[in-house]
């Protein structure tokens, strides 16, 4: 109960009430200790200043000039709160007014009682021996005690004040603090009851709960996003492998009832080779799903892209060359990047895959690899027929196959991945067609850490300009 | 060959288990991590064959302690999902290849073979002959019947791989991993042209060519 109490903000700042009050006594009683010690030196030593001057002025004189000394002090009342009394050697009073209340002992006494004309008081005492008797000079107390008392009074109330303010202000932070993560609450619980467009009200302060909000909004922007892109996806595939399904069902179906073994056979072939490319479209929809949930843990090894990008040209250029296309290279030496090499190395495949399928020969296919002042790009473009300007937005979406590319096979997944690849790399994919087809991925360098928040901020935006 | 398979599905276990028997390798099954841990602590084999999801203990645990225990059985990793992050983790626990399932029987077969033979000692040498073929590793230089022949560097990288791996049946995949460094199938056909330059390349002027095509498996490099 108590260690749940004190995980809330309020208990936390009535234990730190509690512990600061708890200072405040233990510095209270040592402050009213020393004091008090003091005060009582303070009164020993007037005792004894006093009885050594006592004891000089009537040096020569011996015991009755001693008792003329006091007489003549207590008529003046000069030495106020001081107490005098001499006594003979059988214990009689020769002079003071005070009478002893207990019998007189040599030395210091720090509680001597004492009454006088109707007054008792306690005193600090000196017994002194002088020839033929005892010279006793006491101080009384009174003033010792008024002041210990005002001081306890002080620390007391200070301490009250202390508990007071620290159990009021847990009472009055966990309040505030308790309303300001009510909004939160309130949010995340119409949410959770299906509004996806609600958000944390801010207030602008950039204080620490404003910006608790602004970070709760961005996430529920980006889990909105992926929900968007969850429920398309699923609607695309289920569209698009029903075609590629149907066809491997009607497959099967004219198997069964096929009577010649030899076409039967060539239609369960038929049926297989089907099978094995909706697999390979279910691949491929899965790594683009893992490549997009890797962006934060993909390890990312600085390495040199010029070289990767040379050899991803060399890895095509026979090919290009056979298919009669005009390959040409444009790359910057030096480039280095942080990135996953085989997913890289995917991405610049996939791109050169649909130059090679998508365009006819003749063709000229230009890789590319240059540095840009916060980025280093991979530029892939060719001189072929493009695609329509309408297309282009949605050729980087999953299933997105443009007219022209319609009678070549293909699933319209490739684009999809390069975008997800240069988007787990903190990066972008984009598409143009002036002339011909270029796309252009943009990996923001070390060096341009807000160039990528601002990118990220970019995405987060996306899902409101698409509705 | 003794292989273990460590896989809890009873189809796939049943699949690669035949399969590997019709090749004559004597195969052990374990349905579960534990006890795949225990058969392969508790007995030899050349090869393991351990899917990446089991019961009890999964498939990298299962390899962190076999690893842990010294043992150097080359282990293949079967991994259910698009495998980038098996790739990692995998070989960063200690296997020594991995296969995304769904698979087919040869690119499994020629995979483990290719990697009980990887284990059976032998540094690389600085030069692989093969019949009337010399291939030097570090002067780059390929020569057949005592005449130069003049090749690329992939054109290089692939023979050299080939010639490494002579007898054995190298699948399109294997040579994708290790002659181009892809852990994907690109859609155009690289390697049937790669390979169609190195043969003409090969073979001009020679009756035989070295570089056999098994159909729907993938190239074996032989002299007979």
């Amino acid at each position: 109960m108590f260690a749940r109490f004190w995980r809330s903000t309020s208990g936390l700042v009535a234990v730190v009430a509690v512990g600061f009050s708890l200072a405040t006594l233990a510095i209270g009683f040592s402050a009213y200790e020393v004091t008090h010690e003091a005060l009582e030196e303070q009164l020993d030593h007037r005792v004894a200043n006093e009885t050594a001057a006592l004891l000089t002025e009537a040096h020569a004189d011996g015991i009755s000039d001693l008792a003329d000394e006091i007489r003549l002090r207590e008529s003046a009342r000069s030495t106020a709160s001081l107490e005098y009394l001499l006594l003979d050697s059988s214990g009689r009073t020769i002079a003071g007014s005070m009478i002893a209340d207990s019998a007189v002992k040599e030395g210091y006494e720090e509680f001597f009682r004492y009454h006088r004309a109707g007054t008792r008081g306690v005193a600090q005492a000196l017994a002194t021996p002088v020839p033929g008797g005892m010279l006793v000079v006491a101080a009384d107390r009174r003033d010792l005690i008024e002041i210990d008392h005002t001081l306890a009074t002080l620390f007391m109330g200070a301490l009250l004040a202390m508990l007071i303010a620290g159990i009021s202000s847990a009472a009055l932070i966990g309040l505030a603090t308790q309303r300001r993560l009510e909004r939160i609450e309130t949010t995340a619980q119409a949410i959770m009851a299906g509004d996806f467009t609600r958000r944390v009200p801010r207030d602008g302060s950039g204080s620490e709960f404003d910006r608790l909000a602004g970070v709760v909004n961005q996430m529920l922007e980006r889990i909105g996003s992926l929900v968007a892109n969850l429920r398309e996806v699923s609607g695309d595939v289920a569209h698009d492998l029903r075609t590629p399904l149907t066809r491997l069902h009607n497959s099967l179906d004219r198997a069964l009832t096929e009577t010649d073994a030899q076409v039967r056979t060539q239609r369960i072939e038929e049926a297989r080779h089907q099978a094995s490319e909706l697999l390979e479209v279910f691949a491929a929809i899965l790594r683009i799903t893992e490549v997009e949930g890797m962006a934060a843990t993909l390890p990312r090894p600085a390495l040199d892209l010029s070289d990767l990008v040379e050899q991803m040209a060399e890895n095509y250029r026979p090919n290009m060359e056979d298919s009669g296309h005009i390959f040409r290279t444009q790359i910057q030496p030096g480039l280095t990047l942080s990135g996953d090499r085989r997913l890289l190395k995917q991405a610049i495949a996939n791109l050169l895959d649909n130059s090679l399928r998508h365009t006819p020969p003749g063709t000229q296919v230009t890789l590319g690899a240059e540095r840009k002042e916060y980025s280093v790009c991979i530029i892939v473009s060719d001189d072929g027929p493009g695609v329509e300007p309408s297309e282009l937005g949605r050729l980087l979406q999953r299933f997105a196959r443009s007219e022209r590319s319609r009678s070549t096979p293909g699933h319209g997944l490739g684009l999809a991945l390069v975008a997800a690849i240069a988007a787990a790399h903190g990066g972008r994919a984009e598409v143009e067609s002036n002339k011909g087809f270029r796309v252009t991925l943009t990996f923001p360098t070390a060096a341009s850490q807000s160039w990528a928040a601002q990118t990220a901020r970019q995405e987060l935006g996306q899902p409101h300009e698409k509705a | 060959m003794r292989v273990l398979v460590v896989e809890d599905d009873a189809d796939t276990s049943l699949f690669i288990a035949q399969g590997l028997r019709e090749f004559g390798h004597e195969v052990v099954v374990a349905h579960n991590g534990r006890t795949g841990l225990e058969k392969a602590m508790g007995d030899a084999f050349d090869v393991l064959i351990v899917d990446r999801m089991l019961p009890e203990l999964d498939g990298l645990a299962l390899v962190r302690s076999l690893r842990g225990e010294n043992s150097t059985t080359p282990i293949l990793m079967l991994t259910a999902v698009a495998g980038i992050a098996d790739r990692v983790e995998g070989l960063n626990a200690g296997t020594d290849d991995y296969l995304v399932k769904p698979f087919a029987l040869s690119e499994l077969t020629a995979r483990i073979h290719a990697l009980a033979r990887r284990t059976s000692g032998r540094a690389d040498p600085h030069r692989l002959i093969l019949g009337d073929i010399v291939l030097d590793l570090h002067r780059r230089t390929v020569e057949r019947a005592g005449r130069r022949i003049l090749l690329q560097p992939r054109e290089f990288a692939l023979l050299a791989e080939l010639m490494r791996n002579s007898h054995r049946v190298m699948t399109r995949t294997m040579l994708l991993e290790r002659v181009w460094d892809f852990d994907f199938d690109p859609k155009t056909n690289l390697v049937e042209t790669l390979v169609s330059r190195l043969r003409s390349k090969l073979n001009e002027g020679f009756e035989r060519d070295p570089i056999e095509t098994v159909r729907g498996a993938g190239y074996i490099m032989r002299v007979d």
